[in-house]
């Protein structure tokens, strides 16, 4: 967060990692700015040049000069001095009301957001009826009661500010307390008080601990404010608010008696508020990047992208065709590839199921050909090729045409592919209405088409329906209308029934069967569960770690897998046997992008590893292919 | 059975009240209408059913994190549904539970020590030293190592973080734990890895399971009951295997069918075998009768009219469906006392 020397000196060679760029400038000078405020509140009386009350009237409303920097007031005090004692109280009202804030609204927001009831209902009422007051005039009735003066003041600050704290307690504890893992504290036995002090509150503290700095900005505000009318520090007391009052009333004698308070103010709150934002971003709820001893682009730098170009035959009347693509996601130290050497083609009126685990790269690839690649991920190498056309190359806006018209996508959860502010029949017209031109009549008419051809039942009705209103199966039959509204050539299906019942899972992959006999488009069917691929498909893609192990049609695949990745897969599935535990395994986990073996990447949880696995190993054959080299000497077992 | 089941349930209704405008006047959801299981020591009950059928729901109410509106859940002599608010300790420390998301049922906050020994702190008077040691045992049950205990869940994978869960639910060596879809958020390859884990710490500790889980093949392989449940009803249950290879009731054989196979050529011969589709406009749920009967093709006319009851199976469980009826005769009215549908309050 400073400006350590030593990083500062080494940044030209790193400057991936430590960039001494604006934003780290900028937190130090604000942390200085803390640092210099805390100091100057402490050592007061040794670092200011005179007595903050000493009067003298002959030097009254003097400007800055060598003997009094920024000059003097009405009464002849020396502003530094003044300035520097009035520092003093900005800390002390600034922990004060702030600590009060935190004290009273965090502990009460934690109860009701936890217990919730009749306690939250009272609390929230009489909240509200406090927040819609001007803050300034709650602030004032309290003073009203309790009296004017600093402390008196800030009590009255602590409280309105309490609020705040409250309401962002209970906000966060009624999110955090749906949490699987506070289930799970209550299953163990742990008492409410437990739960909320020790499984809780560690999460709910990052956006509390930002509060707390966008409180003190807000306290230093206050207190000049009401110092400034008189309810806060009483004269002669020097505070900033005080001197501004004072400036006020000799502006027309001496107009900079209003600048070091002003600047003060405006320095201090502005540092506080900037060091919030970056502790906020620092804070992150247990996701802070792990450090990687070695930098795993450097490694993948020397193995090229586009070693060989696999000769896969080119399929008659392919609509799409990806080529050697490669992407690369950003990590620290650079980016890693996530899919690399990726070729393959689909035909018109075909299904290709992209099957493999999550860290694959097979949910990328269907986003790659989308163009809806996440910020910073790139697709850096290959081609796209739909009807000919590269996307990967292609421009934003061309995209844009593509998407929806040539290009269509249906995804794993219908409820929350859909937008819950809309009926479905009126997000199915939208689509019509953009991209083919059609009037909202003539829109409307063609998506009660559409939804009757999904098979749902009385399309009239559910067209005016809301998402929320239909069952899963119906919301996924929707969101597929939405889909082939525009008639694409390529449907691109993400785990299209992974979120449904297993009953319903078959209707949905019976109706995408139907319609892509009626319309003959192609579909890229990505999906985990390779029974599910076996019915839909006409060909599988087995991807692992970023790259295609094996490519073969759906019976040869099932009836004869090449690669031990695949053959461990298909073993694997629940209703592959009948056997009882234990049941087959594939040892180890899937490695991370960048923890990627050199030579093939499923030798560390392979049974059939020899010495030459570990250079790279090419995709070989023809129509069925296969990344291993011992592909034609082992005998794997198909699925039982 | 001779021996008293570790966990016996019976008729147990669980009924959630929609909320309203300062939560009076909601309207009731039934999730779990009457329903019957029972548990032995060490034995596991494999609990299946769509998405809504109120598996979950049981489950809760034996986690005590539901209360049930009605029935009973005993455990061992201990009636858990008449637990106004929180089990006693000992009580407590006998059931525990692993959930189905590893990414949000450990706490990011805090380590593998704390998260795995936290069950401890709860209920023993074991010491920090003894709490770590127990910890590395734990760890070492669910094949992880004195390593990972200062780590965050964020550094483990999806598999690594249900071993964990794993490991706190085995803390307090309890006799029974409730699955919640253990291996549903894994990847193929590791959720037999879970799988495997399960059944060793089951058979060396003699742990009850009952597992919820909407895929029978998978419960199949682990259980050694299973149970299905549809709309708030268990309709069919029975030995695992009887279950899996002869289902008595045509919802189960539904379930089974729609299991996608392996076997490309065999699926074929099945969707071209299959029935007509089924009347997606039909209500799901009828005022009376079976609440399978929209769906079911062996439907008959008492089956609008009368709550089959649970029929014995050949083959070992029951079956509430009138296809099992001792009278056969689908015109004859059961001499049965027909259960009746719960009146709504």
């Amino acid at each position: 967060m400073t400006s350590n020397p030593e990083i500062l000196s080494s940044a030209g060679s790193r400057r991936s990692r430590w960039r001494p760029d604006g934003a780290h400038v900028i937190t130090a000078i604000a942390a200085a700015v803390l640092v210099l405020l805390a100091f100057l509140a402490i050592f007061a009386e040794w670092v200011a040049p005179y007595d903050p009350l000493r009067q003298s009237l002959m030097e009254a409303l003097q400007g800055p000069s060598a003997a009094h920097w920024l000059g003097t007031d009405d009464l002849g005090r020396d502003v530094l001095s003044r300035l520097i004692h009035g520092c003093r109280i900005a800390v002390i009202a600034a922990a004060e009301a702030t600590s009060i804030a935190v004290l009273l609204g965090v502990p009460i927001g934690l109860f009701i957001g936890y217990r919730g009831g009749v306690w939250d209902w009272i609390v929230m009422r009489i909240v509200e009826a406090v927040v819609s007051i001007p803050g300034i005039m709650v602030a004032i009735a309290i003073i009203a009661i309790l009296g004017a003066g600093l402390h008196r003041a800030m009590i009255a600050l602590g409280i309105l500010f309490s609020t705040s704290f409250l309401r962002l307690a209970r906000g966060v504890v009624l999110a955090e307390r749906e949490e699987v893992y506070v289930r799970s504290a209550r299953v163990i036995g742990a008492s409410d008080r437990r739960i909320l002090l020790r499984h809780i509150f560690p999460n709910i503290a990052p956006p509390l601990i930002v509060q707390v700095t966008l409180t003190v900005g807000a306290v230093l505000l206050a207190e000049a404010g009401l110092s400034f009318i008189g309810l806060g520090v009483q004269p002669p007391q020097a505070s900033w608010g005080t001197m501004l009052n004072t400036a006020a009333a000799f502006m027309d004698f001496n107009w900079f008696l209003s600048v070091p308070p002003g600047i003060a103010i405006i320095l201090t709150v502005l540092s506080v508020n900037l060091l919030g934002d970056v502790l906020r971003d620092s804070i992150g709820r247990g996701i802070a990047i792990e450090t990687r001893p070695e930098t795993p682009a450097a490694r993948f730098a020397a193995a090229p992208a586009a070693a060989q170009p696999v000769a896969l035959p080119r399929r008659a009347d392919e609509i799409l065709r990806v080529e050697n693509l490669q992407v690369m996601v950003p990590a620290p130290g650079g980016e890693v590839p996530v899919i690399t050497d990726l070729t393959f083609g689909i035909a018109r009126g075909e299904t290709l199921g992209l099957v493999g685990e999550s860290g694959s790269g097979k949910t990328l690839t269907g986003l790659a050909i989308l163009g809806l690649l996440g910020a910073g991920v790139r697709a850096t190498h290959g081609a796209i090729l739909l009807n000919g056309r590269d996307l990967r190359t292609a421009s934003r806006a061309e995209m844009e045409e593509v998407r929806g018209n040539e290009v269509a996508m249906v995804f794993q959860d219908p409820t929350t592919s859909l937008n819950p502010a809309f009926t479905v029949g009126s997000q199915i017209a939208e689509v019509l209405r953009v991209k083919q031109g059609l009037t909202r009549a003539q829109a409307w008419t063609r998506a009660v088409e559409l939804i009757d051809r999904v098979g749902i039942p009385r399309p009239e009705e559910r067209a005016r329906a809301y998402p929320h209103e239909l069952s899963g199966g119906m919301a996924q039959r929707v969101a597929i209308a939405r889909a082939l509204s525009c008639n694409p050539s390529l449907l691109i299906a993400d785990e299209p029934t992974t979120a449904l019942d297993v009953t319903v899972q078959q209707e949905i992959l019976d109706l995408f069967r139907d319609l892509q006999s009626e319309f003959g488009m192609a579909i890229l069917f990505v999906t985990h569960d390779l029974a599910v691929a076996a019915d839909i498909c006409d060909r599988i893609c087995v991807m692992y770690a970023g790259e295609m192990v094996e490519m073969a049609g759906v019976d040869a695949l099932f009836a004869d897998p090449r690669h031990p990745y695949t053959s461990g897969l298909l073993h694997a599935m629940p209703h592959a046997s009948d056997r009882m535990p234990p049941l087959p395994t594939i040892r180890g986990n899937v490695p991370r992008p960048g923890d990627w073996p050199t030579g093939c990447r499923f030798s560390d949880r392979c049974d059939f590893r020899i010495a030459a696995c570990d250079a790279r190993i090419p995709l070989l054959g023809r129509e069925r292919l296969v990344r291993c080299i011992r592909a034609g000497e082992l005998e794997l077992e198909a699925a039982s | 059975m001779t021996t008293r089941p570790l966990l016996e349930i019976t008729d147990l209704e669980v009924t959630y009240w929609g909320r309203s405008l300062m939560g009076v006047g909601g309207k009731p959801f039934h999730a779990v209408r009457g329903a019957n299981l029972s548990i032995r020591a060490g034995e596991t009950l494999g609990l299946v059913g769509e998405s809504g059928s109120g598996k979950s729901s049981i489950a809760n109410a034996v986690l005590g994190l539901v209360k049930a509106s009605g029935g009973s859940i005993r455990f061992g002599d201990v009636e858990l549904a008449e637990m106004r608010t929180r089990y006693p300790s000992a009580i407590r420390s006998q059931i525990q539970a692993v959930f189905q998301d590893p990414y949000s049922s450990l706490n990011p906050s805090m380590t593998v020590e704390a998260i795995v020994t936290e069950p401890l702190r709860v209920h023993t008077t074991m010491d920090r030293a003894a709490r770590r040691t127990r910890a590395i045992e734990l760890l070492k049950l669910v094949s992880l190592s004195e390593e990972h205990l200062d780590r965050h869940p964020h550094q483990f994978s999806g598999g690594q973080r249900q071993r964990i869960a794993i490991a706190a639910a085995l803390a307090l060596q309890p006799r029974l734990i409730v699955l919640d879809e253990p291996v549903s958020a894994l990847d193929v390859s590791t959720q037999n890895q879970i799988i495997n884990l399960l059944y060793e710490r089951r058979d060396e500790f003699g742990i009850a399971y009952l597992m919820i889980a909407h895929d029978l093949a998978l419960v199949h392989h682990i259980s050694d009951r299973i149970a299905v449940m549809y709309l708030g009803h268990i309709v069919e249950e029975g030995p695992s295997d009887r279950v899996y290879h002869a289902p008595a009731h045509p919802y189960t054989s539904a379930l089974l069918d729609a299991v996608p196979l392996l076997d490309p050529a065999a699926q074929r011969r099945r969707r071209a075998a299959r029935k007509v589709a089924p009347a997606l406009d039909a209500p799901r749920l009828s005022a009376t009768g079976c609440p399978y009967q929209n769906r079911c093709p062996h439907v008959m006319p008492r089956c609008r009219t009368e709550m089959p009851p649970a029929f014995a199976i050949d083959g070992g469980g029951t079956a509430a469906c009138f296809l099992h009826a001792p009278d056969a005769g689908p015109a004859r009215v059961s001499r049965q006392p027909a259960r009746k549908e719960p009146a709504a309050p």
